[in-house]
Parts: structure tokens; C-alpha cells; sequence
């Protein structure tokens, strides 16, 4: 008996050996490709281009880059579409499909990495799948349509088109955001804020330019987004990961010494006097994080709305990567007056280098997450400093890079620059 | 303060942290324990981990004074040995690493980066570089295209204020950017040693003087916090700049032993009496015909757990062999060594300041401070 058990357990280990062993030898046969493309290599597995030996490479090249590459920035050498794919089918099947002579659109049939019999009847349709696809018809054809007003910037059009849409599509990410920009659009105004220009942010729909109502102080919108946070750099910037930020306003300068002066009544800055007859214009320094809170309340107390703030260190770091830019402000004597250098995409000068700007974090371990505590204001702990600074290496203007000091430290090459959430919204 | 006989592992981890200061009636908080540091032997030397960092240091470790007799005068305050100094310093610290020597201290003011690099070059993976002082971007970047990294970097710090604090924060940096692996400051007093741990964000060590003699300051508020904060400590002036080597009745030609300062003082004053102490030690020493007081000295700060390196200069290689050897079973110290230490610190009690060299006099108000 017991030998008959050994011989059937044996028997079933040799057939899932063996049926292992064909899935395996495709996965082999596939080589590194089989690491992602999982599904198209066992569609490939399951057509006779396998046993034709036409592999990867026979259709995308080496593709050597985009094997490299984890985030797939670098695509394959040949993603071959349309009469490209036929094409590729011609070099075998010289006569045409064997069964039907047709010499083109090989994929009105075929799958592109599997066969798919042509003979085999459609899938019965489903009304529930049917009802699905005439409401995204509808509500594709409604955006559309929105677009079309928003082109025509007939904005109380284009935001019935959207409103209709999302009710197509309840909660639909993309109408709600078209409709909060064609409000904006029809009402443009911002509390707190004096619009400079008639540039507006299409996808927002918000001001692109602005100043601080009273105070003058200029500062430029940055769009929100996803983008890779972090740095392989600096150990204290890793691992890099995924961050959202929403639309905010950022100082379009660092604060300068006559700006805080102005706020304060007083300039701590190192950088001033006689000796530095442009230090109106330079940052201020030598301010602790607790100085620049005292000056965003005076600031929150004067401006219709308030809101002031500083940037947390993730839109700080938005800002920066979005904007790009080759600045290198490090190893001067002294800081210089903002706005000497080429601003940014965005607009923003200085984001590289001169003085390092407060941030509103907490400094703490990567991942980044607003929600942990760490842009708590009356949290004990280390803030965030970003940007570097005039005095250090060029190694620190990274966008990634990231110090800390204690809240109520006044060092020679810390400033800040002012941040602001869109006013009027959560 | 020390017991004699033979005191357990426990009695000897509590006497460490609480026995410095009991002769001047303090006393350890009783509810703290010095943490023991990760420890490994290899041949005849003794590693320890430098505080919460990834380094493991050789407990007698090259310290970065040269022989005044050497120096040159050099620009901008500087000096540099001889060539033939420079000879002789350069195949002593070879001798020290072939003996298992891994931390190099250095100082730019005494010219000895560029020696130093020389000597470190391909062996950078089991040589420690230390350097001090130099504190700006630049010289930092030149410390890191010698040494290719900087293992220790530290400032003197006299105080702490705002230009001391722009220096801290220009360190975290560099370490952060992977110029540096651990930051940290040598210290004099215990006031600005306690501050330091309290105000310098990020510190890894600090590089405190401790002999058998300058114990008796203490350190009692001290060293619990660096110990429960993981800050590393390295003792420097083991041997009190040179000046416990003249405590010794038996010291080496060149350096004049105290014994005959008592022995002028008495003709002076017309009637030769040695003090008791001088005898005490003779007595001492002459029941350990193997050991100098200088090896005694080493051997106290080695049985220290919580420091994790001795950092002395070295002149001579007979000085070198002899705070090697001093390494062997460090951890007990015999009771005519505990006598010897006694002796030898009743001896420089009696002088005063005057025990020490000149130039570090200072020291001695300081340490009793």
C-alpha cells in the first residue's frame, strides 16, 4: 500500500514537474522580458511563434536601454502598430495569411503576441456592459464638448458641460477638476491677492501671477501634481517615492531683508548696512522658524484671507523639480540679491541655492506623508531647511536634498520663502 | 576609587561610571549602568564601536601632535618636521598599524595632512582618518580629495555660540553630503562637554581629556547623558601630554623625572627629603619591574568600557611598543598598579599645576573646574 501511495505521489510530482517545466522553459526562452511582460510572454508561450523561434528581440530589438530602465522611461527599440506589425508578419508568412491570403491589418484577427481564431463567435453581449459603454459615450462626448467652450473660453457653457458630464460619471476626477477651473475662470478674483497679467493656468484655471495685497510681495502659482520625491544622493533623502501635491502659491524671491523689514519692523540679517548697498534686495537670513512664524501671523492678521505659510517641504520640492533649472548658487562669499539668475519654468528665482529656505516639516524619515504628524505646527523636533545655501557645496543644490535645524536656531544662511494654498478653497 | 583586588564585571561597570568622582563626593545616578560598547579583539589589539556610529576604533589609536624638537616654523602660523622627524614620525605610525592601529589623527596646523595621505593610500578601508580643526567648505573638500573621505571630522570648541554653531551646521552638512562619516567636538571642561551634547544636533563623539589624575574632575553629570544619548567617547591626554611619563622615578633619558625637581627643591632648602609619595611610588613600581607608570596610566583609560579609543601622540616607538603591550589583559588591574596610580597622583597633587607641562597648565584648573 505504502508503495502504492509513493508511486502515485511520484507520478503527480512528474506530471506538475513536467507541465512546470514547458512554463518555465518559456519564461527561459523569453529572458529578461519575462521579468514584466509577464501575460504577452504566456500569450507568446502559447502561439507557434515560439516554436518558430521569433522571440522578443525578433520584433522590439535589443532594446538593452529599456531593459535597464525599472521606471520604463526608455521604451523598446520597435513597438511595431499598424502596417508595421503586418509588415513584420510578411517576413515569414511571405504569401500572406495561410488561411485567408490576406497581406494586411494581421491583428483584425490576431492578437499580437497570440493567435486568436478567427472562426471563434464574438462574446454575447451584455446589456450591463452595453448600458457602461453608452454612458462613457456620453459622458466622453459631453467633456468634449466642455473643451470645445473652454477653447472658446465661454466658461458658464463649458461648466454646464462638465456638470452634466459628472453626472454620467459621478465623482470623476477630471470633470470636477474642469469644473472648479471654469469658476475660477468666470471668478477670477482672489482674496488676499491682486492679480499681475492675464496669464491663467489652463488646467487650474488660476492666476498665474500674483501679489500680496498690501504688502506687494510677488508670488506665482504652482500647479499641483504627482512627481518623485526624494534623492539617491543624500542618505537622509531616501528611498524616492510618489508624492501628490495640490495647487499652492509660492514666493516668486526668497523674502528679502526690506520685505521682512517692512513685516518685522527690525532685519536680523548678517548682510546689511553700508557694505552691502543692495542688501533691500537680498534674502534675509540669520532668522530661526519661529521668527518666520511670528512674521506669517503678522502677515495671516493684515491679508484678507489669510493662509500664509511656509511651503511644506514636498510642494517646496514640486516646485523645484517642476520648474527645473541649472542655477548654481553655493560657494559665494555672500548671498546676492534675489532674482539675479534665470528664474525657473515656473518663474521661481533662487530655488537653487543663496540661503536655504525654512520649510513647514517636521524633519523626519522618508516616506513623505502630510498626514503623519510631521506638518503639525506645534510639534517638538527638528524643520526642515531645502535648497542650499551660498556658503556650501554644489552638491547641495539638489532638489532632493534635504537639512534640518532646530526651530528656534538663527543660522547665517537660513531664510524663507512664502507659501500660500489657494485662497478661498479647502 | 578604584578597588582593589579583583572586582567583578558588574562592580567594575558601575565603579566606571560612578568611582571617577569620589573623591571629590560625587557619585553616579543609581539608577544608570554604563552600557558595555560592541568590542572585538584581532592579534593583540582592541576594537570598540564609537558610539551609535558603524565604526569600530582600535582602543590605542594614533593621536595627531608631533614632536616639538621637530617642527619647522611654517606660513600662516603652521609648522612641519623636518625631513628627518617626518622620517621617523611616518615609520612609527606604519609600526602602529602593522600592530593593529586603525584611527590616525591629524592635524593640518602641524602639516601633517598631505604625510598622512600619503601613508593612508591604499589602505583607506582599514585606516580611520581624524582631522580637526579646519572648518570652512574648502578645506573640507581638500580633507576629501587627500583622503578621498573624512572618517572623523571635529573642532575644538571652547564654547558654543553662534560662530560655533554656523561650524556644527557646516559639518552635518559635509556628513550628510558623504564627505564625513561621524562628527564631533574635543572638549576640555564638562560644563561645555554636558552643552555640547544638549545644542550640537547630530553629534557622534566627543574627544574628552581623561588620565588616571585629571579623573578626579569627574565628568558625573557627563557622562550618563553621552552614554544613554549612544555619543562616542575617545580619551585624549592619556598621559597628560607627556608629563605622567615624568611622575615616573624611573622615566627615560630626555624626560626628567619629578622626583629630582623634589630632590632640588630639598637641597634648596638645605635638608634632602623626598615626600612619602616619591617613595610609595618607587615601592610601587619596583613590585611591577615589567610595567611603567606610563603603561599603568594606559592601562587605567583601557579598562574604561565606555570609551572606545585612547588617542595619544607618540614620539618614540618605545613608547609606541609600550602602550601596545599595555593592552594585554587590560581589563583587570592589578592592585601594585591601583598603588602605583595612587602614589603617582598623591605625587603630582603635591607640585600642583606644576606636574604638567607648561603649555597645558591651563589644564589643571580646568579639569579641576
Amino acid at each position: 500500500m505504502a508503495r502504492l501511495m509513493t508511486g502515485i505521489v511520484l507520478f503527480l510530482f512528474a506530471l506538475t514537474g513536467a507541465a512546470q517545466t514547458v512554463e518555465d522553459q518559456q519564461f527561459k526562452e523569453a529572458g529578461v522580458c519575462a521579468r514584466c511582460h509577464v501575460i504577452s510572454v504566456v500569450e507568446w508561450g502559447m502561439s507557434r511563434h515560439s516554436k518558430a523561434g521569433i522571440n522578443c528581440v525578433a520584433c522590439h530589438g535589443e532594446s538593452k536601454g529599456h531593459v535597464k530602465d525599472e521606471r520604463n522611461n526608455i521604451k523598446p527599440q520597435h513597438i511595431p502598430r499598424g502596417a508595421a506589425i503586418a509588415g513584420l508578419c510578411a517576413d515569414c508568412h511571405k504569401n500572406g495569411c495561410p488561411k485567408t491570403q490576406q497581406k494586411a491589418s494581421c491583428q483584425d484577427c490576431h492578437h499580437s503576441h497570440a493567435l486568436v481564431d478567427p472562426k471563434k463567435p464574438a462574446v454575447a453581449k451584455d446589456p450591463h456592459f452595453e448600458e457602461i459603454s453608452a454612458r462613457w459615450e456620453r459622458f466622453s462626448s459631453l467633456v468634449r464638448q466642455g473643451e470645445v467652450e473652454v477653447k472658446a473660453e465661454k466658461w458658464q457653457a463649458a461648466y454646464a458641460a462638465f456638470q452634466q458630464a459628472l453626472k454620467e460619471k459621478p465623482g470623476d476626477r477630471y470633470a470636477t477638476e474642469r469644473m472648479r477651473m471654469c469658476q475660477r475662470r468666470m471668478n477670477p478674483s482672489l482674496p488676499g491677492f491682486e492679480i499681475v497679467g492675464k496669464e491663467f493656468d489652463p488646467q487650474t484655471g488660476l492666476p498665474r501671477q500674483v501679489r500680496v495685497a498690501r504688502w506687494g510681495i510677488p508670488m506665482v502659482l504652482v500647479p499641483g501634481g504627482e512627481f518623485e520625491m526624494g534623492s539617491e544622493r543624500f542618505t537622509g533623502a531616501k528611498p524616492v517615492h510618489t508624492v501628490r501635491v495640490g495647487p499652492f502659491y509660492l514666493g516668486e524671491y526668497e523674502l528679502t531683508q526690506a520685505e521682512w523689514k517692512s513685516l518685522m519692523g527690525s532685519n536680523p540679517s548678517e548682510h546689511q548696512g553700508a557694505k552691502y548697498p543692495e542688501s533691500d534686495r537680498m534674502p534675509v537670513e540669520q532668522v530661526s522658524w519661529e521668527d518666520c512664524q511670528s512674521l506669517l501671523r503678522k502677515l495671516n492678521e493684515g491679508v484678507p484671507g489669510g493662509g500664509f505659510r511656509l511651503p511644506t517641504e514636498a510642494e517646496w520640492e514640486y516646485a523645484a523639480r517642476a520648474g527645473g533649472g541649472t542655477e548654481e548658487g553655493a560657494q559665494w562669499s555672500e548671498p546676492r540679491p534675489v532674482g539675479k539668475g534665470q528664474p525657473n519654468t515656473l518663474g521661481l528665482f533662487d530655488m537653487r541655492g543663496n540661503v536655504w529656505e525654512w520649510s513647514s516639516s517636521l524633519y523626519r524619515p522618508y516616506p513623505y506623508v502630510a498626514s503623519d504628524g510631521r506638518e503639525e505646527a506645534d510639534a517638538p523636533g527638528l524643520r526642515v531647511l531645502r535648497g542650499g545655501g551660498y556658503v556650501e557645496w554644489a552638491a547641495w543644490i539638489d532638489p532632493g536634498a534635504r537639512h534640518s535645524e532646530r526651530p528656534n536656531r538663527r543660522l547665517g544662511s537660513n531664510g524663507m520663502r512664502l507659501a500660500r494654498s489657494v485662497p478661498g478653497e479647502p | 576609587m578604584l578597588k582593589t583586588g579583583n572586582p567583578t564585571r558588574r562592580e567594575f561597570l558601575a565603579a566606571c561610571s560612578a568611582g571617577l568622582l569620589a573623591g571629590r563626593g560625587f557619585g553616579a545616578p543609581r539608577d544608570f549602568q554604563a552600557p558595555a560598547l560592541r568590542e572585538f579583539q584581532r592579534g593583540g589589539m582592541v576594537y570598540r564601536r564609537l558610539g551609535q556610529t558603524d565604526i569600530d576604533v582600535s582602543l590605542l589609536s594614533f593621536g595627531s601632535h608631533t614632536d616639538p624638537a621637530d617642527r619647522l616654523p611654517a606660513a600662516q602660523g603652521k609648522t612641519v618636521l623636518t625631513p628627518t622627524g617626518q622620517a621617523r614620525r611616518d615609520r612609527i605610525i606604519a609600526h602602529a598599524f602593522d600592530l593593529g592601529v586603525n584611527l590616525l589623527d591629524v592635524y593640518a596646523s602641524e602639516g601633517q595632512w598631505e604625510p598622512a595621505a600619503r601613508l593612508v593610500r591604499g589602505r583607506r578601508d582599514k585606516i580611520l582618518i581624524s582631522l580637526a580643526h579646519e572648518i570652512t567648505p574648502k578645506d573640507i573638500d581638500l580633507a576629501v580629495k587627500l583622503f578621498d573621505y573624512v572618517d572623523l571630522y571635529r573642532f575644538a570648541a571652547y564654547g558654543i555660540d553662534q560662530p560655533v554653531l554656523e561650524k556644527w551646521d557646516l559639518l552635518r552638512k559635509a556628513k550628510e553630503a558623504g564627505k564625513i562619516r561621524a562628527i564631533g567636538v574635543s572638549v576640555h571642561t564638562e560644563s561645555l562637554m554636558t552643552m555640547a551634547l544638549d545644542e550640537l544636533e547630530g553629534l557622534d563623539y566627543v574627544i574628552l581629556p581623561y588620565n588616571f589624575i585629571q579623573a578626579r574632575a569627574g565628568y558625573s553629570q557627563f557622562l550618563p547623558q553621552a552614554m544613554r544619548k549612544g555619543v562616542g567617547l575617545i580619551a585624549m591626554k592619556p598621559l597628560a601630554s607627556g608629563s605622567i611619563m615624568k611622575l615616573d622615578p624611573r622615566a627615560r633619558a630626555g624626560a626628567k623625572p619629578e622626583s629630582e625637581n623634589f630632590e632640588l627643591l630639598g637641597q634648596r632648602a638645605g635638608k634632602l627629603v623626598l615626600p612619602a609619595a616619591v617613595a610609595d611610588l618607587t615601592a610601587s613600581l619596583s613590585r611591577m619591574p615589567d610595567e611603567t607608570l606610563c603603561m599603568a596610566a594606559m592601562r587605567f583609560v583601557y579598562s574604561r568600557p565606555f570609551l572606545s579609543a585612547a588617542l595619544t601622540g607618540m614620539f618614540e616607538g618605545q613608547l609606541l611598543d609600550d602602550n601596545y603591550k599595555a593592552l594585554t589583559r587590560y581589563w583587570e588591574m592589578r592592585p601594585e598598579e591601583q598603588s602605583a596610580l595612587g602614589a603617582a597622583k598623591r605625587l603630582a597633587n603635591l607640585r600642583g599645576a606644576s606636574w604638567l607641562r607648561p603649555e597645558y597648565r591651563w589644564l589643571e584648573e580646568e579639569w579641576h573646574g
